[in-house]
């Protein structure tokens, strides 16, 4: 699924704290199948997040967001989360959402702007993310040409085929 | 300006054949890739939502992949058994040459028991914990499901060059293991992620008396850290380790005298106090007496961050003329079979099982969870990976984690105690 980095995002935000880990997000060995991590993804913070989330919701999260192990958070896609916005991202969290393609910014001060429920915008192409109520906004950071590619591509095994067979068609 | 231990192994792996420094995004040629479970279904499943409608078209060098069933071995259910079966055959349509399935153990365990990492690797896998073969000088690293779709057709991945954090230990080794009281430690006065990103290099008078079972606790949980890399130098137990696993030449990675570091931090161990980190984050780390007293229903020792040898020798050890109490259950789980069975031979196992111990299956088993899952208020001290909510079932159960002396104290005690109270020869 391509995703484009340019088109702006705007949606009503999910708060979490700082260290929301994969086990919280994708707690697959208590939830084996999408269906079920559907109903269950986030309730170890926030018991109505399955029940309450909208798709086109953004996820706004402290520092470290997506911490422990390399289990992809695909089920919050699923969901409907348009984005997530964070603080900081753990290495691999981040790496599983440039290489499935999924919008994950980097935005230092995001937690200060904006508050439960209200709205955000991300411009990533002017690279600030707005809360159109208070006027505050913060820069998100942008991503390297390389990452924007995988993006562009929709995704890291999809950029693998194309070069695959652009090698392979010589 | 010299190079760290991360920008020589990336500067040498660097596809474009030029020196990099920190900050700096490459392509990397990759020496091993391990896949355990996920190399199976969700590679198929990638492959296939990428357009390669029969799968994975190839690979990119059969002898440098290593497949291991792990997690999912022995099969706890028809639908695992069937995934497995998936897995062989894709092992066998690929020609995979090396594939360890009948065999119970932790993947990470065993490709060190193999020698399937070395010193100055670049060394990849589909697992977070990936990252403890910095244990024996390797540069590996957890890399993500789709990431290794990528290497498996190319031998190739995108990095970004880490900034390095120099972690300086010194002080006396006591006469039990105390790796994960240092990374705990480390982690509750620095921040579970003081290291996001980064690559750690470990150095100071202590790194020539922590045993390779040690190191590798302390590389494993580079990840519990937020670090890409966590690297010791390469010294003779390094040597003494690798021979007879390895007969392939290896170059150690050695940091420059004048590297550049983001920053250094210094620990003397004859400090440090005993610690447990409490529900239900790794950070979370406080003395172990301001947990005293709490009653404990389940101990654990075992995982890829401790079921070593070290670790449940000393559980052993303490336990000899003792008993666990009445009503805990104490789950020890040995990482691999090669684990397994330097415990049975040292007499081990017959001292643990005696005084009330459980003996689990090697593998995930205990910290993953599939076995020993908890129940709505209990308590269980565990000497494995993570403590997060409803890691082990149950969101209303609470998980502390400590090293393995003081998991085998409140075994004993049936509540956390500081070790020197129940342990008095110590």
């Amino acid at each position: 699924m391509s995703f484009d980095l340019n088109r702006v995002i705007r949606g009503r935000v999910w708060k979490f704290g700082d260290s929301i880990e994969t086990d919280a997000i994708n707690p697959y060995y208590r939830h084996p199948t999408m269906e079920e991590l559907k109903q269950h993804t986030m309730e170890a913070y926030r018991p109505e997040f399955p029940k309450q989330v909208k798709p086109g919701d953004i996820l706004v999260a402290g520092r470290n967001f997506g911490c422990g192990s390399s289990r992809p958070g695909l089920v919050l896609r699923e969901v409907g989360i348009a984005a997530i916005l964070a603080e900081s991202v753990s290495r691999l969290f981040l790496r599983n959402n440039i290489a499935r393609a999924m919008p994950i910014f980097m935005a230092p001060g995001v937690t200060g702007i904006v508050q439960d429920g209200e709205t955000l915008e991300i411009d990533y192409r002017q690279g600030v993310v707005r809360n159109p109520a208070s006027g505050a906004s913060v820069a998100l950071r942008k991503f390297p040409p390389l990452i924007e590619k995988i993006f562009q591509c929709g995704g890291l095994p999809e950029f693998a085929r194309e070069r695959y067979l652009a090698e392979t068609s010589r | 300006m010299g190079q760290t231990m991360a920008e020589k192994l990336l500067s040498q792996h660097n596809l474009a054949g030029k020196p990099v420094r920190a900050g700096d995004i490459l392509e990397a040629r990759i020496d091993g890739a391990m896949c355990h479970y996920h190399a199976s279904q969700p590679m198929y499943e990638l492959a296939v939502e990428a357009g390669f409608k029969d799968g994975l078209p190839r690979v990119w060098d059969p002898e440098r992949i290593f497949v291991l069933v792990d997690h999912h071995q022995p099969a706890l259910s028809q639908a695992l058994a069937d995934e497995n079966m998936i897995i062989r055959r894709e092992v066998a349509r690929l020609g995979i040459k090396c594939f360890h399935d009948a065999e119970p153990g932790i993947a990470h365990q065993m490709m060190l028991d193999y020698g399937l990492a070395r010193p100055g690797e670049l060394v990849v896998g589909n697992d977070s914990h990936t990252i403890g073969y910095g244990a024996v000088n390797a540069g590996a690293t957890g890399i993500t499901r789709a990431d290794m779709f990528y290497v498996l057709l190319f031998g190739e991945l995108w990095f970004q060059v880490p900034k390095s954090i120099k972690v300086v230990l010194d002080g006396r080794h006591p006469r039990y293991p105390i790796a994960k009281d240092i990374i705990l430690y480390l982690a509750g006065e620095h921040g579970d992620d003081l290291a996001q990103n980064m690559s750690v290099e470990y150095s100071g008078s202590l790194v020539p008396e922590l045993g390779i079972d040690g190191r590798m606790c302390l590389s494993t949980h580079g990840v519990e850290i937020g670090a890409k890399f966590a690297m010791f130098p390469a010294d003779e137990k390094t040597r003494g380790f690798l021979k007879g696993r390895t007969d392939k030449p290896y170059e150690p990675l050695v940091p420059d005298p004048d590297a550049e570091y983001e920053k250094e931090i210094r620990l003397n161990v004859d400090d440090m106090p005993f610690v447990v980190a409490k529900p239900h984050q790794f950070g979370n780390v406080a003395p172990v007496e301001e947990a005293a007293g709490t009653r404990i229903q389940q101990a654990q020792i075992g995982s890829c961050a401790n079921g070593r040898f070290e670790d449940i020798e000393i559980a052993a050890r303490m336990l000899k003329g003792r008993k666990v109490a009445k009503g805990v259950r104490f789950l020890i789980s040995p990482a691999s079979q090669q684990v397994y069975l330097q415990c049975l031979k040292a007499g081990l196992i017959e001292q643990l099982v005696e005084a009330g111990a459980q003996v689990v299956t090697p593998g995930c088993g205990v910290c993953q969870p599939k076995v020993g899952f908890l129940s709505d208020g209990e308590v269980c001290i565990t000497a494995t990976t993570r403590n997060f909510k409803g890691r082990k079932g149950s969101l209303g159960a609470e998980i502390y984690l400590a090293g393995p002396l003081t998991v085998t104290a409140a075994a004993v005690a049936g509540a956390i105690v500081n070790p020197k109270e129940v342990f008095n020869e110590l």
